[in-house]
């Protein structure tokens, strides 16, 4: 498949940037709003000699993930909140197994099955993780179709470098937001990595592999543990990414990610055009979560407006990422027929913290 | 000492002791499984993908690459791996608790699925690594750690008989249950067991053996006496039978 640009739902984006990168095969159970990668899916995986398969519920699903991620191949699900607690046994597994996938979730209102209605209520369980146990997932947050197709290639590469998933999550609006997006051509970034040396095929080429995520003796268990966090702390250092502009000299920074942190751009220019010195940072990465950003904040900040479409999650890793140097601020909507929270109120909520 | 691997094979790892409890029907099975494989020559291609619980210890004793899936979700796993290496073989292997319990509905629709898998169920009656709880195939009236006066099927229903819900589905291409309490049965077993295989090797379908075996310690007998119960009651109400065999069909392209 060559460079082209189309019109698509970013659900849809989503389905053919995991293709044009080397998934081959996706395993998913419907859910509002995340179907439309799986349908996708179901369409364009047999053109590149894949699969979608329809799993019977979401803890299949990701145990049919981690059946084939553990083969070496690359392979993803899709799904929205509910699924994605569903898919927690097995992302756990995958995560003290060292198994590489991509994870798509469509974030809607909760808690329960909340609505469908889009917002950013998953931050907890995708950066604190909804399994047992001491382990991190790389966590995307892409604010637009344009970033799932840019981002993705290194999706791939963090999944296989780390071999570890890797979950996108993007608000139920973004997800299913229209819009033109130059999608690249195919390329299979999972082959870039060499999988014969732990990749479970058979003894024909290798002794006997055992895949075994419990320990047998506590030694083992410790073992294992103490890799993981040095694995974690390894990503932690070198693979915080963020988006800032103009808070060099700034009063008030605007910390958003996804959809409000795209609105930032718009906020900041309409402000610094009064005369305001307002700027903004836009996690990247949910985890690692990209403190050095906050840390590199310069003295001229005086306040931070966390803007989310929940009721404050993202804003303890602000609070940390600061520890106490500047004063933290919250404005956050979910549920109801328009979750977000529009520019108007952003431009309002700064406006008063500047105004204090 | 005489060279057990020119008797057994390459598969059989003799060099480890098993965990196996004395008198516990999981080596029989174990050997069994891996003497299937043996014959039919599959060991460098074929994958365990174990439960959770006494059969998750099966595939220490195979020379053969393993995967310990989380809880009942073997079948799930065993799905996701067929999908993307085809030609390799992979079978399930674990208890009835692992199986029929939390596993029943990823073990139903593997099985409904079709797919050329090979699921081992070794039915003891009883969750046996937890220390002896009632399981879905525990008896009418067993006594277990949780059914301390018996199971009582007006509240915890009947003993769950999972190649009989099997039987109606079409992609199941081989289905049977046999038990390991007498030599005949050992001798129908290892049939079984390699013909689930090769059903899978021939690409016809999912297979399904259901094992009837004791458990000396979660039922607290001796092992003469859970043989004894394993060969009376236990296959009286889980009668070894072949279902369904449709292994002569031959290669499917």
């Amino acid at each position: 498949m060559t460079q082209e640009t189309l019109f698509l739902k970013n659900t849809e984006t989503f389905a053919e940037s995991l293709a044009r990168c080397g998934v081959k095969y996706h395993f998913a159970y419907p859910i509002t709003p995340a179907t439309d990668v799986m349908k996708r899916m179901a369409v364009i995986l047999p053109q590149y000699g894949g699969e979608m398969m329809q799993m019977e519920s979401e803890l299949a699903v990701s145990s049919a993930l981690a059946g084939a991620a553990c083969t070496g191949t690359l392979v993803a699900t899709s799904s929205s909140g509910p699924g994605l607690t569903l898919m927690h046994e097995a992302i756990g597994f995958m995560c003290a197994a060292e198994l590489p996938c991509l994870m798509f979730d469509s974030m809607r209102v909760g808690p329960g099955d909340g609505d469908i209605i889009g917002a950013q209520s998953d931050y907890f369980v995708a950066t604190r993780g909804g399994a047992h146990g001491d382990y991190h997932v790389i966590v995307l947050a892409p604010a637009s179709g344009q970033e799932i197709a840019d981002i993705m290639p290194h999706g791939v590469r963090l999944a296989y470098k780390y071999r570890t998933p890797v979950l996108f999550v993007v608000d139920g609006l973004s997800a299913q937001t229209t819009e033109s997006t130059t999608l690249p051509a195919y390329n299979d970034y999972s082959a870039e990595f060499d999988t014969s040396d732990w990749a479970y095929t058979g003894t024909q080429d290798h002794p006997k592999r055992a895949l075994i995520t419990g320990s047998y003796s506590h030694q083992d268990g410790y073992e294992m543990n103490e890799m993981l966090r040095a694995k974690y702390e390894k990503i932690y250092d070198n693979e915080q990414m963020w988006e800032a502009e103009q808070v060099e000299d700034a009063d008030l920074v605007i910390a958003a990610f996804g959809i409000h942190g795209r609105m930032c751009t718009d906020m900041v220019a309409k402000m610094r055009a009064e005369g305001k010195k307002v700027g903004f940072i836009r996690p990247i990465t949910l985890w690692p979560f990209p403190d050095r950003a906050f840390a590199a904040l310069p003295d001229s900040v005086k306040n931070i407006l966390v803007v989310e479409m929940n009721h404050g999650q993202m804003i303890d890793d602000v609070r940390l990422a600061v520890n106490g140097r500047i004063p933290v601020h919250f404005l956050g909507k979910t549920g109801g027929d328009m979750p977000m929270c529009t520019l108007a109120e952003m431009i309002a909520e700064a406006n008063r913290i500047l105004g204090e | 000492m005489e060279n057990l691997s020119a008797k057994y094979g390459k598969t059989l790892n003799l060099d480890k002791l098993t965990s196996y409890c004395p008198g516990c029907g999981h080596g029989i099975v174990t050997r069994l499984v891996a003497e299937a494989i043996e014959n039919l020559g599959i060991m460098e291609r074929t994958i365990a993908i174990v439960g959770i619980g006494c059969g998750g210890f099966s595939h220490h004793y195979m020379d053969i690459d393993a995967i310990e899936a989380t809880h009942g979700r073997a079948p799930s796993f065993a799905v996701g791996y067929k999908l993307t290496r085809p030609d390799n073989i992979v079978f399930t292997y674990a208890g009835d608790g692992d199986t029929s319990a939390i596993g029943l509905g990823d073990l139903l629709h593997a099985a409904n699925k079709g797919m050329p898998i090979t699921t081992i169920m070794v039915n003891n009656t009883v969750f046996g690594m937890t220390g002896g709880q009632m399981s879905p195939t525990s008896l009418e009236g067993q006594v277990t750690a949780t059914t301390v006066k018996g199971r009582d099927v007006s509240k915890q229903g009947y003993p769950l008989l999972v190649p009989e819900l099997m039987r109606a589905m079409p992609g199941v291409k081989y289905l049977a249950r046999e038990t390991v309490a007498t030599p005949k049965g050992v001798r129908k077993t290892k049939k079984s067991i390699q013909k689930a295989f090769d059903c899978q090797v021939k690409g016809l379908g999912y297979a399904f053996v259901e094992l009837i075996v004791p458990c000396p310690t979660g039922l607290k007998l001796n092992v003469k006496g859970s043989y004894e119960r394993c060969g009376k009651e236990m296959t009286d109400y889980f009668k070894p039978q072949v279902f369904k065999d449709e292994t002569e069909q031959g290669h499917v392209a």
